[in-house]
């Protein structure tokens, strides 16, 4: 794992690039259907992709959201911070279709107003956990996604053999996932992930599992195919450093019942080099966050015993 | 498919090879076992003198079976043919349920109970329907052999639908997959070690539902074999048939275990 890593990491060096330029072909519009002529990123203006208003989710007694609001634009990037259980893992249910919100709410999907179901098979979703299958290989893992939609094995194997030395992964393509390392298991739901384009992508904790440096490499691949084709991603973490380095804007969420507490601009201009961490601006903003999350953190501490 | 070091791809075939020299001495072992169970039991009934009415020495049970090999030849080959048509459609039946029944919960409501009352009736009284139903038929012994064996693979496909994980499923649905789509390609396999567990039970039961089947009379067959040699007072006759029922039933045992050992390879995990 360790020796993999780095050979991984130094072939990201040298060859960032040209490695990069396959996986931004397939980070690209996925479908025809689904272009709405992509606007300039980041101009406030334009229509949003995702918006949601009044947003509240129960489980039983649990209030998981109460009236959330979150307004994503096409091409954004957006991380989102709060307390363990505060019901992160829950917006991102509800954005993959998966849960339905509690009535009263409204959500919009390319200006459209949707029920949650409407956007299965729409959203990109990678979940907490890797779930990736024990009786798939690294392989035909990848390519989950891509055979569901339809797509013959053989085309799909094809793609995703090329994709996995950007993932760090070349020579393990006939491992099964026992026989992967924590942070390896992780990198291939994050490539099955990437191989079901769709113009919206949810990553929870994507490299929660990773080693420091897998992890700050996987930052800043992120944030190179990112730049190169703005799909919209949004990204949950519990790192405040990675949340800042990586989004266009970060929302922090209050403690359960969850709704968005802060909503922070991050203006720090890209492409970002590693040493923007230390520089004061971000500094500044660390500070900010940090602030709003510990009171949040304390609150969730107090109340339910995280 | 041992899990092998960090660098697995390169460790991954010597480790194999060695598996496989692993179970030919396992098989060499207990064909080692075998034979000196044998030999003690021959060697205990001549110091003991027991009398051959009660138990055969061993080298007389050879013996017997090798004076008229084709008769219990062709015995066996018919038992194993019943066999495995019941325990095919046995098992076919039984995850094809296991699906409905997981599927639409009021199916298994309404079914399930009426399964498992099916399985109290008697065998011998289930046989004689079903005797009467299709003739003295091949196809009569492997229908009592599918009515035993089918119902532990209905229960244990349900085991394993049941405890495939949820978010597995929701992963699976927010890629826009379809139910089929989600069946054979999560709830299938997950529930495959469940369903082996279950496979290995229904192989013997199929094999007693065939050999009872055949006491409602036939002309070949290891039951028809046992019977006569019982009403004719054939002691050694019986001991053959024992011994060429349990090589069967081993037998398809041992089948259905590498079956599972070669398609479960992941193992019971998850
Ligand atoms: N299916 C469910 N049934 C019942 N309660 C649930 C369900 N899903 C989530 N919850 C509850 O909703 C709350 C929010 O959970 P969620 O998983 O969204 O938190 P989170 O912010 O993702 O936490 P973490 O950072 O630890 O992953 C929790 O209290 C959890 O117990
Ligand atoms: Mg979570």
């Amino acid at each position: 794992m360790t020796d993999m890593s780095i050979a991984w990491s130094e072939d990201y060096a040298c060859g960032l690039n040209p490695g990069a330029r396959g996986l931004a072909g397939l980070l690209g519009p996925a479908k025809a259907v689904q272009i709405t002529s992509e606007p300039a990123w980041g101009s406030s203006g334009d229509n949003p992709l995702i918006e949601l208003r009044n947003v509240s989710k129960s489980f039983g007694p649990v209030v998981a959201l109460d009236s959330l609001e979150a307004t994503i634009h096409p091409g954004e990037l957006v991380t989102v911070v709060g307390p363990s259980g505060c019901g992160k893992s829950t917006l991102f249910n509800i954005l993959a279709g998966l849960e339905e919100p509690d009535p009263g709410n409204i959500l919009r999907f390319r200006g459209k107003s949707s029920a949650a179901s409407e956007l299965l098979g729409q959203v990109s979703f990678m979940p907490q956990r890797d779930l990736l299958l024990p009786w798939r290989n690294v392989i035909d893992n990848a390519i989950l996604a891509l055979e569901i939609e339809g797509m013959p094995r053989t085309q799909a194997r094809a793609e995703a053999l090329k994709m996995l030395p950007e993932f760090g992964l070349a020579g393990f393509e006939n491992q099964y996932p026992n026989q992967l390392s924590g942070g390896m298991r992780q990198r291939v739901a994050l490539m099955r992930t990437f191989l079901f384009r769709r113009d919206l992508m949810l990553l929870d904790e994507p490299f929660g599992a990773l080693d420091a440096l897998t992890r700050t490499m996987m930052q800043r691949w992120l944030l190179d195919v990112w730049q190169k084709h703005r799909r919209t991603v949004l990204f949950i973490t519990h790192d405040v450093d990675e949340a800042i380095f990586l989004g266009d804007r970060v929302l922090v969420m209050t403690a359960r019942p969850g709704k968005v507490k802060l909503e922070q601009k991050i203006d720090l201009p890209r492409p970002r080099k590693a040493d923007i961490v230390t520089s004061p601006e971000f500094i500044t903003l660390k500070k900010t966050l940090l602030d709003a999350i510990e009171e949040e953190s304390m609150k969730s501490f107090m109340t339910s015993g995280h | 498919m041992s899990v092998s070091g960090p660098s697995g791809a390169i460790v991954a075939s010597p480790s194999l090879s060695a598996a496989k020299a692993g179970r030919f001495v396992s098989l060499l072992k207990s064909l080692i076992w075998i034979a000196a169970f044998l030999a003690v039991v021959e060697l205990l009934v001549l110091v003991l003198g027991i009398r051959p009415y009660y138990l055969p020495r061993p080298s007389a049970i050879a013996a017997a079976f090798w004076a008229t090999p084709q008769a219990y030849l062709l015995s066996m080959w018919r038992t194993l043919l019943e066999t495995v048509i019941g325990f095919v459609a046995g098992s076919l039946f039984g995850v094809a349920t296991g699906v409905l029944f997981h599927r639409w919960t009021m199916l298994r409501e309404l079914f399930f109970p009426l399964f498992v009352v099916s399985q109290t009736i008697p065998v011998i009284a289930f046989g004689a329907v079903v005797v009467l139903w299709f003739g003295n038929t091949l196809l009569a012994k492997a229908v009592i052999s599918f009515y035993i064996s089918f119902l532990p693979v209905t229960v244990n496909a349900l085991l394993g639908f049941a405890a495939v994980d949820p978010r597995q499923v929701a992963l699976m649905r927010s890629f826009g997959a379809k139910e089929g789509q989600i069946l054979r390609r999560l709830y299938l396999p997950a529930a495959l070690p469940q369903i082996f567990v279950a496979l290995k039970l229904a192989s013997s039961l199929s094999l007693i539902g065939a050999i009872v089947g055949e006491w409602f009379g036939d002309t070949t067959g290891l039951g028809v074999l046992l019977l006569q040699a019982m009403y004719n007072e054939n002691v050694v006759g019986i001991w053959v048939t024992i011994v060429a029922s349990a090589c069967l039933g081993i037998g398809l045992y041992a089948v259905v275990s590498e079956a599972e050992r070669r398609i479960v390879f992941w193992g019971a995990e998850q």
